[in-house]
């Protein structure tokens, strides 16, 4: 419902007054604060006709071809719609899918309008634009329910009009209480939730024993669950991004458990197969490295190769993923299945 | 009463206040009590028609969900019309029922409507079938006994002596006079099947 007409200074445009209520137009689309009345602004909407010509056309296009354009709060037309699917002026049929908010140039007229405070029974005398009244009565010395700040202690926010019966005390013992409340029921679905996690470990590790017995009496199957597996490393080198390594000299060939179990922890958060991650993260140390890079020497003879690499991004670290997926055409000597994990003290992009 | 209804009302009240009609004394609308639920309007009968000169009052009652539903009218004056019930004064019009359009009717056009209704009756769509089939059948008849009514009830001006006499006939037998001239309009003012009706139903 719209806006008494005399609350406004001066005389309101016909145009802009709800033919329905016969209040100022008032939309609550734009639904910010609901101040104590109840009311929001600009409730505008605009009732279209889908021409029946128009009807093999695009939807899009139908809707652009207004009919009649009247002007109604949103409220007021959305009740009307619910008892008869008509324009209330004209008869031109509607729905409420085909209301629209109206154009800008009527927003603006009606944020233009200047009205009285809706306090004004408890004082107020401030005269506002329609589109600073929410923000006004929220702020407003003389609403009764103005949110106050507790100064005696408790810091709890509460309505002027309660700030008189107000006891400290009470409010936060409320507020405990509820807060244990709240405490105890998350407990009790925390207890649930792991008795159930318990139950699917269990769960897989049968499926897990199952499949493993399933591999080992057929071959067929052995063969499907390593491509399988092969298949599953391909898709996710594939989500990772390119990594270029601007200085090789940066590699730590042994790097110690804490650095290993950073990338571990990386490598599983980006959706690392886990049946490679184990192996991958064995291949970060000189120890596990082919013959073309298990020493320093060799590294230095196989220096020239290294650009060949296809690396992937660890993201985040520095460190790079060279994945033997990728790199099928490097020499046996520079590669090992699944791939290796060089972690390097800089030079990562 | 609901703020939108009320809102409404004030607005429209103003509006017949203001209007150029009521300048000419052709419509009128009074406030019955201060909760704007009910109203008191009253309707001139327009010229060239047998309700010329008289004036028809109407009961007003705004429903709590105006203006989503038509405000409920009857006539209080009694009329002698096809489409307004000669004994409740109930009234058949479309924008009173399924026909209202919640933004474009006020008190003033629905009066307004009414007024038109005196001048142009709908007899295929009667609320009084009895008025009607009169209206249809014999127009002069009905002119006559409109006019009469339009006399007797809301304060018009042509006297009908011929059927004053009919109704002194009945009357002296003992039979209420309103009584009585409802018989004789009924029966097309046939003073021996009114009697029979009178006495003897």
């Amino acid at each position: 419902m719209g806006f008494d007409v005399n609350r406004f200074q001066g005389d309101v445009d016909e145009e802009l007054v709800c033919p329905i209520c016969s209040g100022v137009l008032e939309d609550p689309v734009q639904d910010i604060a609901i101040h104590p009345t109840g009311n929001n602004l600009y409730t505008l909407v605009y009732c279209y006709e889908i021409v029946a010509a128009y009807e093999d056309l695009q939807v899009s296009n139908v809707l652009q071809a207004p009919v009649c354009e009247h002007a109604f709060c949103r409220s007021c037309i959305n009740e009307w719609i619910n008892r008869q699917p008509t324009c209330p002026l004209d008869r031109t049929p509607i729905t409420s899918a085909q209301l629209r908010a109206v154009p800008r140039i009527l927003r603006n007229l009606l944020a233009r309008l200047c009205i009285n405070c809706d306090n004004i029974v408890y004082g107020c005398n401030a005269i506002v634009k329609l589109d600073s009244l929410t923000s006004h009565l929220e702020q407003c010395e003389y609403n009764p329910k103005r949110p106050m700040l507790c100064e005696q202690g408790c810091s709890l926010i509460i309505p002027k009009n309660e700030l008189k019966d107000h006891n400290c005390v009470r409010e936060l013992r409320n507020l405990i209480q509820s807060q244990q409340q709240k405490l105890a029921d998350m407990k009790r679905e925390l207890g649930e939730q792991q008795l159930q996690i318990n139950e699917h470990k269990r769960e897989i590790h049968l499926l897990k024993d199952f499949m493993r017995a399933l591999r080992v009496s057929n071959p067929a199957m052995r063969a499907i669950a390593d491509q399988m597996e092969r298949d599953e490393v391909v898709r996710w080198s594939a989500t990772l991004p390119r990594a270029r390594v601007t200085r090789w000299g940066g590699m730590i060939s042994t790097p110690d458990e804490l650095l290993q179990t950073m990338i571990k922890r990386t490598l599983s958060e980006y959706n690392c197969p886990p049946h490679v991650i184990d192996e991958l993260m064995e291949n970060c140390h000189e120890r596990k490295w082919p013959p073309g890079l298990n020493s320093l020497e060799t590294r230095q003879n196989s220096r020239r190769q290294y650009d060949n690499y296809v690396c992937k991004r660890v993201p985040g670290k520095q460190a790079v993923l060279v994945l033997h997926c990728d790199n099928t055409h490097m020499p046996e000597d520079m590669m090992v299945e699944p791939g290796l994990v060089m972690i390097f003290a800089h030079g990562i992009e | 009463m609901a703020n939108i209804a009320a809102q409404r009302i004030k607005r429209e009240f103003k509006e017949v206040i203001k209007s150029e009609e009521i300048a000419k004394c052709a419509i009128k609308v009074e406030l019955v009590n201060d909760s704007l639920t009910e109203l008191k309007g009253e309707i001139a009968g327009p010229p060239d028609t047998p309700y010329e000169g008289g004036n028809f009052v109407l009961e007003i009652k705004v429903p709590e969900t105006y203006p989503f539903n038509p405000p409920k009218v009857r006539f209080i004056t009694k009329i002698w019309h096809p489409n307004i019930s000669s004994v409740t004064g109930a009234i058949c019009l479309d924008i009173l029922k399924d026909q209202w359009q919640a933004a474009a009717m006020t008190l003033r056009t629905v009066l307004l409507s009414l007024q038109a209704l005196l001048s142009a009756a709908e007899p295929d769509d009667p609320q009084d079938a009895v008025v009607a089939k009169q209206y249809k059948e014999h127009p002069e008849m009905f002119r006559q006994t409109a006019t009469h009514w339009t006399f007797v009830y809301a304060g018009g001006p042509a006297k009908m002596p011929d059927l004053d006499d009919k109704i002194r006939r009945l009357t002296d037998m003992g039979i209420e006079e309103h009584n009585a001239r409802v018989a004789l309009s009924s029966y097309n003012w046939d003073l021996e099947r009114a009697t029979e009706h009178c006495l003897f139903s």
